[in-house]
């Protein structure tokens, strides 16, 4: 019996006006919107790819340890097409050096912040707010409006049980949805497998597979809920306005408002505590370092050259000034990397702060299925926060392996190495050119040592490799595909309910 | 005539399901809305004055010596507006803060109560409330303005009197506009009662003219929507039909093509990212290296030491000067660049009537980008008043090199610029100014003109319609 009703509501939904427009204008959406996103992706990815092949080439020029300070990049995740999350609004570079630990960071060299004022345009707007509409007219009068056609008493008055009624409805009303739904995600897998530079590996399939699932759940939930209105309301006009204002508030004033009540109610610390921490901690590490300076004899003259990442270096140098710089270095680096860390121990409090306004505004906004879903969606693409937390995690644990490794070639930032090219021979003729005042020389001498001097042999160095943890992002996501299927299971429960009193006359 | 059958219409609005889930959900909204506004608002005021003030203290401290007014770094904060209640526009995602000295400046940043882990929001202010949910209940009044009482078998009866079509279709969207102006304005009172009756702020003039220009372009955003939904009701025979349409175009217009901005700009004028900022960065200052090398500037231009007589100080002023600028023009494009891609966002997308009210709101409360933009542009008039000064200032010195350019050390053991002290008073500090109301009204008047055109459209689409509607 079930079957039968199911069968006999599907083929009406497929032939009616909403139905046919709805599909319509996804599938238009969809082509339209895919190949404006994915040419957007192909040119962060190929900013990604010469970002990366012009730090491997400067990699090649470096002479000396000290100026060894990579950028590491994140490369674009291609399902941010589908969510974008937070991908555009989070910077994608970090400087591996001493005296910084990388951290997330929006600074206005690295995003753009006028753009703040754009909201996000994705593939899952089209799910959040079309294929939702969709279900929300297709639901509507699945109960009411055969109340008022008289088919409905006419059904129960046979042998058809209520639940059977119901339970062909909601089928029906999956497989009408199921549609659009699977149609959407055809024409954007067709669109994206024909761009150049795109690459789906089986990891964005088994995640495309998952968005596609949860679309599905999250579709059902707003059919459900209004399927419960329309198990409520006697006339169908009735249970549209219901379910059209339930949905403008689940679609538009709660994931606002949430955000919106999370940044009032947990106000951020005041920001001179912050800085007023990072002012005395400037302050220590300069006395420390002045302290450390102030033991050494001077060394001297010397000449300055920058490396190809934009450190500076000791080119030339006095025999004593090499001394100077090797006491130097072994004592300033540990207290630099030392105060990389309490720097960042301030910063991650800050960061902290962030995340528990942004974990309360998420919570709030749970009551909403399209809240729901935006998360599911960001997490499965790798866009959410937690996403870009782990990749900066990554960056983090690299630029250990990095200093390990400068440690390891310079022993401990005492070899001559780690700071000047120059060889004992050329540093001797400086002094001499230097105490007769010979500029030319110097000069001549100063190009000698640059053109000689080979680039460092980095054939053993540490190169950056990162995998997203796509089972990680599935357990983040389990929460709220959990709650999708639990608000699923309460809307229908609540219809079925309203159902079984409901007056068929 | 028109006026029984828009009493007629009002009344039925009023008396259905639709209108008083709209009047309960708008008046929620705006008392939330006014509450969090205040409370938000205090704190925002009180830490720009505690920001400004930490400011002019520390900044008056360097008036002890002339050249340490050129050196020291001010912290510039954006001001927050009153009129945030009727168009936040994203202030609290702009940059508010701007750090400059005489010589440069920095990049504005986004300082404060901001957080930027949080994706895009909207806040609830009046342009949201109006722009998203009065328009879609307007849709929702009419949708049904002809098919539906042709479907009741009413709307022959009417016409089969001696009522011309055009008055029953002016009757219609006056009662319509009645009828969803009494939310919207319940809504606006509401809030701007939380404001009144708050204890420490005030409404000026000015303002108060500010919030009634908004008010008339809500009302002129909505009628764009009572017309749009009788056009269509009046192109369709069911009523459920007519809904379909109404609610894909509503979201086509409201919500969709508002997102296009972003992601269109990105692909057609995308500001330059890190790596060429700080490369052009590199480049302009190469290109100054090598002309110090050539002698462009002077003899020893590069030759830096704590004795005035073993260097050439106005050819090293030149050399830093040359080198500031450069650096200035690479910050002052890239900074171009960011808000231009911004602008054309915008642009791109105001097909969408809720775009170009958004900015018509904007212009009209002096909030949002445009803000920001004024506000630097400000910023860097103030700048060179700063520097005349100084300069002005620094030539009654006979003791002085008079020569002022960016190297602390340097200024300071050549004796570059003055060191007397200066009374601070007549030192320039810098004031924000507000745009004059008529000014404001020039920014906006494109967009309400294209507001009003299409009003015009909507108005000439369904007259026209609603004369060869089938009416039995």
């Amino acid at each position: 019996m079930i079957w039968k009703i199911a069968k006999k509501e599907f083929l009406l939904n497929l032939m009616t006006f909403k139905f046919a427009v709805a599909t319509v204008v996804c599938v238009v959406l969809t082509a339209v919107f895919v190949p404006i996103l994915a040419k957007d992706y192909q040119q962060r990815l190929k900013d990604y790819d010469d970002n990366v092949s012009a730090n491997e080439a400067k990699l090649r020029e470096v002479k000396v340890y000290k100026v060894l300070t990579p950028t590491i990049y994140r490369p674009p995740t291609l399902l941010s097409v589908f969510a974008e999350g937070l991908e555009k609004r989070i910077g994608n570079s970090a400087k591996i050096e001493l005296k910084s630990i990388p951290e997330l960071n929006a600074a206005p060299t690295e995003v753009n912040p006028y753009l703040s004022i754009f909201p996000a345009l994705d593939i899952s707007l089209i799910f959040k707010v079309v294929i939702s509409l969709l279900a929300l007219l297709v639901a509507y009068d699945v109960i009411s409006g055969e109340r008022e056609q008289g088919t409905l008493k006419l059904i129960l008055s046979n042998t058809a049980a209520r639940h059977q009624v119901l339970l062909g409805k909601l089928i029906a009303g999956l497989l009408t949805l199921v549609v659009p739904i699977t149609l959407t995600f055809i024409v954007e897998l067709l669109v994206l497998e024909f761009f150049p530079m795109v690459d789906l590996g089986w990891s964005d399939w088994a995640r495309i597979a998952l968005t596609y699932i949860a679309s599905i759940v999250f579709v059902s939930a707003i059919y459900n809920i209004s399927l419960l209105f329309s198990c409520l309301a006697k006339r169908s006009a009735i249970s549209l306005i219901l379910g059209l204002f339930s949905w403008v508030v689940f679609v538009v004033v709660v994931p606002n408002g949430s955000i919106y009540l999370a940044r009032r109610t947990h106000l951020l610390e005041p920001k001179e505590k912050r800085e007023g921490q990072i002012k005395a901690l400037t302050e220590k590490y300069k006395s420390e370092r002045e302290e450390i300076g102030a033991k050494l004899p001077s060394g001297g003259l010397e000449y300055d050259d920058y490396g190809p990442f934009g450190e500076w270096y000791v080119l030339l140098c006095t025999p004593s000034g090499a001394e100077y710089w090797q006491k130097l270095s072994t004592l300033r680096n540990p207290l630099e990397i030392k105060y990389a860390d309490k720097f960042w121990e301030v910063e991650r409090t800050y960061l902290g702060d962030l995340f528990k306004q942004n974990y309360l505004a998420k919570s709030l906004s749970r009551i909403s299925p399209v809240s729901l879903y935006e998360n599911v969606a960001s997490t499965l693409a790798g866009t959410d926060l937690a996403s870009l937390q782990y990749f900066t995690d990554n960056v983090r644990v690299h630029r250990n392996k990095v200093i390990d490794y400068i440690r390891a070639k310079t022993d401990n930032f005492s070899a001559l190495s780690y700071f000047t090219p120059s060889t004992q021979e050329a540093r001797e003729q400086f002094e001499k050119y230097a105490r007769a005042e010979n500029w030319q020389a110097i000069d001549e001498l100063k190009q000698k040592t640059i053109d000689n001097t080979p680039s460092l042999d980095l054939q053993d160095f540490p190169r950056f490799a990162y995998r997203p943890d796509v089972v990680e992002g599935l357990r983040r996501a389990a929460l709220d595909i959990a709650l999708l299927i639990i608000a699923n299971v309460i809307f229908f429960t609540l219809a079925f309910v309203a159902f079984i009193k409901y007056d068929v006359r | 005539m028109i006026l029984h059958i828009m009493l007629k219409e009002i009344l039925e609005e009023i008396l259905s399901l639709r209108f008083v889930l709209s009047l309960l959900l708008v008046i929620c909204l705006s008392a939330a809305g006014g509450f969090v506004f205040v409370d938000g608002y205090r704190q925002q005021t009180q830490d720009y004055w505690n920001e400004t003030n930490e400011n002019l203290s520390a900044f008056s401290e360097q008036a002890k010596q002339l050249y340490e007014l050129a050196f020291y770094r001010q912290e510039i904060y954006r001001k927050p507006k009153l009129l945030t209640l009727c168009a936040e526009a994203f202030e609290e995602s702009l940059p508010n803060n701007f750090r400059l000295n005489v010589f440069t400046f920095n990049l504005p940043q986004v300082k404060g109560q901001s957080n930027f882990t949080i994706p895009y929001f909207s806040s609830v202010d009046w342009v949201f409330i109006v722009s998203l949910i009065l328009s879609f209940v307007a849709l929702l009044l009419t949708y049904d303005s002809f098919c539906g009482e042709k479907e009741a078998g009413t709307l022959r009866l009417m016409l089969a009197g001696s009522i011309p079509r055009h008055n029953v279709l002016i009757a219609k969207y006056l009662g319509a506009m009645f009828a969803a102006g009494i939310p919207l304005l319940i809504g606006l009172l509401i809030s701007l009662i939380i404001v009144a009756l708050s204890k420490d702020i005030t409404i000026n003039t000015d303002e108060w003219l500010r919030i009634l220009t908004i008010v008339v372009l809500s009302f002129l955003y909505l009628s764009i929507f009572v017309f749009l939904g009788m056009f269509v009701s009046t192109r369709t025979i069911h009523s459920a039909n007519c809904m379909v349409i109404l609610l894909l175009v509503w979201v086509g217009l409201v919500v969709l093509i508002p997102s296009l901005g972003r992601i269109v700009s990105d692909v057609t004028s995308r500001s330059p990212g890190q790596e060429e900022f700080r490369r052009r960065l590199t480049e302009a200052e190469e290109q100054v290296n090598s002309d110090v090398a050539a002698g462009k500037y002077g003899e020893n231009a590069g030759r830096r030491s704590p004795n005035p007589k073993e260097c050439n100080p106005p050819a090293r002023a030149r050399y830093i000067n040359a080198s500031t600028d450069a650096e200035n023009r690479v910050i002052k494009e890239h900074h171009n660049k960011m808000v231009a891609q911004a602008f054309a966002g915008r642009n791109l997308t105001c097909i969408s009537p809720a775009v170009i009210y958004q900015r018509a709101s904007e212009a009209i409360a002096g909030t949002g980008i445009n803000h920001c933009v004024s506000l630097f542009q400000q910023i860097k008039q103030y700048q060179s008043q700063l520097k005349e000064y100084i300069r002005n200032r620094d030539r009654q010195d006979p003791d002085s090199l008079h020569l002022l350019f960016d190297e602390e050390n340097s200024v300071a053991e050549w004796n570059a610029i003055s060191k007397r002290p200066v009374s601070f008073d007549t030192v320039p500090k810098f004031q924000e100014r507000d745009l004059a109301l008529g000014q404001s009204l020039k920014l906006a008047i494109w967009d309400i003109g294209l507001l009003a055109l299409f009003n015009l459209v909507f108005f000439a689409a369904s007259f026209v319609s609603f004369l060869r509607y089938d009416v039995r």
